[in-house]
């Protein structure tokens, strides 16, 4: 009787059920492998491109690879100089920002970029402080609280942390003067802002480490503050809590790098020899 | 002094990262080298926030390192699949059947 079923079901389908009994694979797509020996930085009208041996790279989309900054385009030439057998997209941040402002995969226009980041404040870390604990409370207060007063300074904004669950209120003037500042710069430049926010979780501290009034691996810690305090008392476990460390520092190092190389320009006046 | 010290954690982070270990011709050492050279007496410039040049560096630095301490630990502590029986058994000190007795 089970000889009859097992004739009736096409073999394919029992090799695909006995398979999966045995092994539960996941299927990733296969890294790609290096392909190129070499990586340089081409000037072609006004904007810089990367080369991958004689190949132009381009972006997950197909188009062409583009940045108007050279020394992004470095950056990017040599992150991909520096892979060493196979290429790992997932670790290479710089490229990834770019290529992201390049094709924009969600279709995000300023606006949108500038909404999500303004209701990012009522739910910024650093504006929700805890007092029930006092050298915790200690701790939010030293090193929260100076941020707070310099963003409010630097900003022209009334922003107040909360003690409790309720979020604090931003008025609709705070949020004008912010989208205001927001919206004066490029899209890839909020490219840059959001990566860093949602890196943060908190407004503030990025717009601190863009404006390098705090340095990245500070601003880190000033984010994981609560954890490093537990750390204290729980330990530190290596392949969470330092790993975690380490990839938000580079995840904040690249979308500072390329915020602020994607805004600053250098004009060159060269004197002419007569 | 802050710079010369920020240059060389550069220079020795594009050592490390680079797949042969060599930087003589690497774009962007050569490209940090020039700009350090151009911000050699100051680099206070009209419109930029002070010192900026040289957080950039930092910043850069920070990138490179947490990059290769991230790739340390990961190659360190990351899931390789399931073990083989050797594996296991060396692990808890058994023999396997047809391993020599002594």
């Amino acid at each position: 009787m089970m000889n009859n079923l097992c004739k009736l079901i096409p073999r394919t389908l029992v090799n695909v059920a006995r398979q999966s009994q045995n092994t539960i694979k996941r299927c990733y797509a296969a890294p790609i492998k290096r392909f190129y020996k070499q990586t340089s930085v081409l000037y072609n009208d006004g904007k810089y491109e990367v080369t991958l041996d004689q190949r132009k790279l381009k972006t997950p989309k197909g188009t062409l690879f583009t940045v108007k900054s050279e020394p992004l385009a470095i950056a990017v030439a040599t992150e991909f100089n520096n892979q060493k057998e196979h290429i790992e997209r997932t670790k290479m941040h710089l490229s990834a920002l770019c290529f992201t402002a390049i094709d924009n995969p969600n279709n995000h226009t300023k606006i949108d970029m500038v909404n999500y980041l303004l209701n990012y404040i009522p739910t910024d870390t650093i504006l929700f402080q805890y007092d029930d604990e006092k050298d915790l409370h200690d701790l939010q207060r030293n090193e929260w609280d100076p941020l707070i007063e310099w963003f409010n300074e630097r900003y022209g904004t009334q922003l107040k942390k909360t003690m409790d669950i309720t979020p604090p209120t931003v008025s609709s003037e705070d949020k004008m003067k912010i989208s205001k500042y927001l919206l004066s710069h490029s899209e890839d430049v909020l490219y840059g802002f959001v990566f860093a926010v949602d890196t943060l979780k908190s407004i503030i501290l990025a717009f601190a480490a863009i404006d390098q009034r705090i340095a990245v691996d500070k601003a880190v810690t000033l984010a994981r503050l609560e954890e490093e305090y537990q750390l204290k008392f729980w330990g530190r476990v290596e392949w969470a809590h330092d790993l975690s460390q380490q990839e938000l520092q580079a995840r904040l190092a690249a979308s500072v790098l390329f915020a602020h190389l994607n805004r600053s320009e250098y004009f060159k006046k060269e004197k002419t020899l007569i | 002094m802050a710079a010369v010290k920020t240059l060389r954690g550069l220079l020795a982070e594009l050592r490390a990262a680079s797949p042969n270990g060599c930087i003589k011709n690497n774009l962007a050492s050569r490209y940090i080298l020039a700009q350090y050279k151009k911000f050699q007496t100051t680099d206070q410039q009209l419109c930029k926030a002070r010192d900026e040049a040289l957080s950039l560096a930092q910043t850069y630095q920070t990138y490179l390192s947490s990059i290769r301490k991230y790739n340390e630990l990961y190659k360190e502590f990351h899931g390789r699949g399931e073990r083989t029986v050797r594996e296991t058994a060396d692990m808890v000190g058994f023999k396997l059947p047809h391993d020599p007795k002594d």
